[in-house]
């Protein structure tokens, strides 16, 4: 019969139901205690939140009203009422959606709130932090005493560029000190970037150049192309002359420019790429060579060691020289003797 | 006579309060052409003489083409604040004064003569009565 099954099913279900709302009193009773320490804290005003986070105090404020909606709603519901049409529901789900739609501006502040947690509770910048090595200008100021001259000099030449700044007392020009590097070029390192160049002139060489065509797939193109120096001058040529178009003045032609322009002109009247290749020993790790009257390699000029004594001037080979001299002057008189 | 002017990238200039261009001229099978003459041609186009000043023209690769440029001020009084002195001194505007560098210098260094130490830097250039 249904009665007996369900007066056993009453019976093991009152036992949980005993235990399960003892320990809801306890719980409850736990809560109360901790919420009312809190009350009092807060109204101690232990936690000011005026210069915090704008976004978690919204977000506190709409966590407790929701909590105060749902414990109306467990009220009502324990006492007996329905919750249908219950106007606390519609408010839980307005917190809800607000909650929800907070939520990636949360992701999108996550990193700000940790370091600043960070920052509260270790009282200092982490060692991976960025910020640390953001510039010190008063760093860069020279601690002498003409500081406040330099100021007052740099506002006058500021103002005024052609006037002559009075100056009360002629000071002497100090340097300013920045964080010295040593330069410290090996000649090894100078050989390296030799060769890159060298490297990258004969890449673009138009022996190279034939011979990809050769052995590349893709379709041959006939282009009128002259001589890259050629082409590089004339667009050269063409900036410089928007410039002076556009700014209505016109430019000086150092020497050297005037010796490229004249080298480029030569280019196209002669018919020197017919017979002159350029050098590809960079490619190839053999000696450079010449053509006959192309201008022989300027050979690169020994930077003398500073280390050099004073009394170590003369070089080995003229101490060699000057003691064969004396040897055979030497010799000269065992004959004579 | 077939002197062409041609005018590019025309432009009102409002700060500087004058109308400035590119003169391309077309001179073909002659010398490049003087100055004065583009000048007299631009004063006949435009009716007015004395705020009209052309310069930099150079002559292209193979002769019968020269560009230049060319500024039309508002009015003369415009005219004599923004030019540099040198081109106004060629339209007779101006005259920079004839005392030479040397000469200046020597003057300077008489007047300092009466003076000692460091009253010597209170000399300071031109006429002191």
């Amino acid at each position: 019969m249904a009665a007996p099954g369900n007066l056993a099913v009453l019976e093991s279900d009152l036992q949980s139901a005993v235990t399960l709302l003892k320990n809801l009193q306890d719980q409850v009773m736990a809560v109360t205690a901790q919420v009312q320490a809190l009350t009092k804290k807060v109204q101690a005003r232990a936690y000011p939140t005026e210069k915090g986070l704008s976004l978690l105090e919204v977000k506190d404020q709409l966590l407790l009203m929701y909590l105060m909606d749902l414990t109306h709603l467990i009220l009502d519901k324990a006492s007996g009422g329905s919750l249908q049409g219950h106007a606390a529901v519609l408010r839980l789900v307005e917190i809800r959606t607000v909650l929800e739609k907070l939520r990636p501006l949360d992701q999108k502040l996550k990193y700000q709130i940790d370091k600043l947690v960070k920052t509260a509770v270790t009282g200092s910048l982490s060692e991976n932090d960025p910020l640390r090595f953001k510039p010190h200008p008063s760093n860069m100021m020279s601690k002498l005493s003409s500081e406040d001259e330099e100021e007052d000099e740099a506002e006058g030449q500021s103002e005024a560029s052609g006037k002559k700044s009075v100056k009360g007392t002629v000071k002497k020009y100090v340097p300013p000190r920045l964080v010295p590097v040593h330069y410290d070029e090996t000649e090894a390192e100078r050989e390296k970037k030799r060769l890159e160049r060298a490297r990258k002139r004969a890449l673009s060489s138009s022996v190279i150049r034939e011979l990809k065509e050769q052995y590349s797939d893709a379709p041959e193109e006939i282009r009128d192309a002259r001589h890259p120096h050629v082409t590089r001058q004339s667009q050269e040529d063409q900036h410089r002359i928007n410039y002076e178009e556009s700014m209505m003045v016109r430019l000086s032609v150092s020497k050297r420019e005037k010796g490229r322009r004249k080298r480029a002109s030569v280019m196209n009247s002669q018919l020197h790429s017919l017979t002159h290749f350029s050098d590809i020993s960079a490619l190839t790790g053999g000696t450079p060579h010449l053509d006959e009257d192309q201008n022989p390699i300027k050979k690169r000029k020994k930077i003398p060691k500073k280390s050099r004594k004073k009394t170590g001037v003369l070089s080995s080979h003229i101490m060699a020289r000057r003691r064969k001299f004396l040897k055979g002057l030497a010799r000269k008189e065992e004959l004579t003797l | 006579m077939t002197l062409t002017l041609r005018s590019k990238k025309f432009m009102t200039n409002r700060l500087l309060r004058r109308k400035q261009r590119v003169i391309d001229v077309h001179h073909p099978g002659k010398a490049t052409v003087p100055k004065s003459e583009i000048w007299e041609k631009l004063a006949e186009m435009y009716k007015i003489a004395d705020v009209i000043f052309v310069f930099g023209f150079r002559a292209h690769f193979g002769g019968g083409q020269t560009t230049g440029f060319g500024m039309i001020y508002d009015s003369l009084d415009y005219a004599k604040k923004n030019k540099p002195k040198h081109r106004l001194a060629r339209h007779s505007l101006y005259e920079k004064k004839k005392t030479s560098r040397k000469q200046r210098k020597e003057e300077y260094k008489n007047r300092m003569t009466q003076f000692r130490r460091t009253a010597k830097a209170s000399v300071g250039p031109g006429k002191k009565k």
